[in-house]
């Protein structure tokens, strides 16, 4: 009862939070759209390749592939490693610390509770975005609870992991350096710039060892129609897996972390 | 009505707390060699520090800027793991934050803790309510409580970013009790507030810790906050606890163990007549001050009523900041000696 109660308000609290933020959040889900200029570009090389075609994709199917990246990626934007840096240097985690919960659920209610801010305009622009694009979506009606599965999915990875790179703060001077990594690193092997079949061989073997194909690239090829329901389930299992890891990761991380906390400031 | 238990004990013994400060020389070589090599000194923030404080109990805990009451607050809440010693809060190791320990204490540090910006304060009470578990009827009734004490009414549905200094330091306060934890560590809780303000939140603490029997560690830069709610007196200085006692017998170490007789006089008389009977003397027109050894005061009031022509005489113990001033001086100078002998 006490959990269903913590999670209510939680989120109620973080909702109101967010909503107070709504404009900003509107203009930050637009300034993330390189799936988009990389929709133009590739869609232009499409159109003036021989057949029209590029490994297999054509404009209008370019303009659905990154258009699904582009609806993941909203899906799965998450700000806790610098929330954490900001906190640990500045000692703002301290009166979270001095709660009976862990600092960790706030901050994915925020980040729950601001999906669900950004989704009414983003389902807006989505439907704008395909009409000029000519991107058109899988009839496959499965195809999107299965999407959003792998999203949760890739979302509850993508924070863990952030999160536990932010509590590098404890050691280090700044820790947002290393979420800069990991976003190259998610951009590049989860299919930002483009599918992870175009990429040389020796790339996509190392990829398939990391959790981003996965977060990012698997979701948006359900949507597009090009990934079937058994590699969508497999892609949930390996995901699950990554969860699972980061999990006690942040768990490790946060532990050692504390002792070397110096509760600067406040 | 005091409800104390025997819970909220604290008990410390030999707490230390050591930092790993990074040292770099100003400018851009500076930031140069601090890049190559960067030199790391260890800092002696708490060096070994006990007390043991009954349930119920208020203290002050006294010392100048870096003298270690903010660390060793922050140790006995948990915040720090300390780097020797021990703590033991209401019977929990503070380190460990037992969900059942943290429902048990609260740490008032500044006005912007707990709230959320940019809702108003109930909503940040509601988080707590839900956070620490606190039973509807329970939280209602502390909530009718706070808000007739602190005078919370109309400013719960403020946005907090829009509230006073005050109004905002008022609602960190509820929402830090709202959970009625039986230990309190507050940490300048009045600071930047006006007179008035002080004094409400001084009676709200004082009314706290009278309805609830909780525990208080309180450190304020104000005296009157000290004198107005604390019993008994903890100072520290340099990481080390110099003095453990009452006010009174705090007062007694002031100006050499001496008192303060004010006297108004009817003819002036000069600094140089008044030697004789006493140290310290302050001659403003016909106001007179001087400090006189306290064996002797009735000795030396009687004196000075026989030899001047008085018009009225007090006697008082030193204020307690200048009690403070001159046993934090008589440290650095004992310091100062022990380094250059």
């Amino acid at each position: 009862m006490s959990v269903i109660r913590k999670t209510r308000v939680l989120f109620a609290t973080r909702f109101a939070e967010m909503a107070e933020y709504r404009a900003e959040v509107i203009i930050w889900m637009l300034s993330g759209t390189i799936s988009l200029v990389m929709m133009l570009v590739w869609m232009a090389q499409a159109a003036n390749a021989p057949g029209g075609q590029i490994n297999g994709y054509d404009a209008s199917q370019f303009a659905t592939y990154f258009l699904s990246v582009w609806l993941v990626g909203q899906l799965l934007v998450v700000w806790v490693g610098w929330e954490l840096d900001f906190m640990i240097r500045q000692g703002t985690l301290s009166p979270k610390l001095l709660r009976p919960m862990d600092p960790m659920w706030v901050e994915y209610a925020a980040h729950v509770a601001e999906r669900f801010v950004r989704i009414g305009p983003m389902l807006v622009l989505l439907v704008i975005f395909a009409a000029l694009s000519g991107a058109s979506f899988t009839r496959e009606w499965w195809a999107y609870p299965v999407t959003l599965g792998l999203c949760i999915l890739g979302f509850t990875c993508r924070f863990l992991y952030e999160y536990t790179l932010g509590l590098l703060a404890f050691w280090t001077e700044s820790s947002t350096s290393f979420s800069e990594v990991a976003w190259l690193l998610y951009a590049a092997l989860g299919g930002l710039f483009a599918p992870l079949t175009f990429y040389p061989q020796w790339v996509q073997d190392i990829a398939i060892w990391t959790p981003f194909p996965y977060m990012l690239g698997l979701p948006a090829q359900v949507l597009a129609g090009k990934a079937t329901l058994a590699q969508a389930g497999s892609g949930a299992l390996i995901l699950f897996s990554w969860v699972v890891l980061f999990w006690f990761a942040r768990l490790l991380v946060w532990r050692l972390g504390l002792r070397k906390y110096g509760a600067v400031g406040a | 009505m005091t409800t104390s238990t025997p819970d909220a004990s604290v008990h410390v013994r030999d707490l230390k707390k050591q930092y790993a400060v990074h040292e770099k020389e100003p400018g851009f070589m500076g930031s140069l060699r601090s890049f190559v090599s960067r030199k790391t000194k260890y800092v002696e923030a708490v060096g070994g520090v006990s007390f043991d404080l009954a349930p119920g109990e208020v203290v002050g805990f006294l010392g100048p800027n870096g003298a270690g009451k903010t660390t060793t607050l922050k140790m006995l809440s948990g915040l720090l793991h300390p780097s020797g010693g021990e703590a033991r809060i209401a019977g929990f190791e503070p380190r460990k934050r037992e969900t059942a320990f943290l429902k048990q204490i609260t740490l008032v540090m500044g006005q912007k803790q707990q709230l959320i910006w940019d809702l108003p304060a109930l909503d940040s009470f509601l988080v707590n309510q839900a956070i620490y578990e606190i039973p509807d009827a329970q939280y209602h009734a502390t909530m009718r409580e706070f808000t007739e004490v602190l005078s919370l009414d109309g400013i719960l549905k403020k946005q907090v970013r829009k509230l006073s200094l005050g109004e905002r330091m008022k609602c960190e306060l509820a929402a830090a009790l709202l959970h009625r934890p039986r230990v309190l560590f507050l940490d300048e809780p009045t600071i930047g507030l006006d007179v008035n303000m002080q004094e409400a939140v001084r009676a709200f603490i004082r009314d706290y810790n009278e309805r609830y029997g909780a525990t208080v560690i309180l450190t304020s830069h104000y005296m009157a906050d000290v004198t107005a709610l604390a019993q008994r007196i903890l100072v520290i200085d340099s990481g080390q606890l110099v003095f453990d006692g009452d006010l009174a017998r705090l007062a007694e170490q002031g100006k050499g163990g001496g008192k303060t007789v004010k006297l108004k006089l009817r003819e002036a008389v000069s600094a140089a007549q008044l030697a004789p009977y006493g140290g310290d003397v302050k001659v403003d027109g016909l106001s007179v001050e001087l400090t006189v050894p306290r064996s002797e005061v009735s000795a030396r009031a009687a004196r000075l009523l026989a030899d001047l022509d008085v018009a009225d005489l007090t006697v008082e113990d030193p204020p307690i900041e200048a009690v403070m001033a001159e046993l934090f001086g008589a440290t650095a100078k004992v310091e100062k000696e022990a380094v250059s002998g």
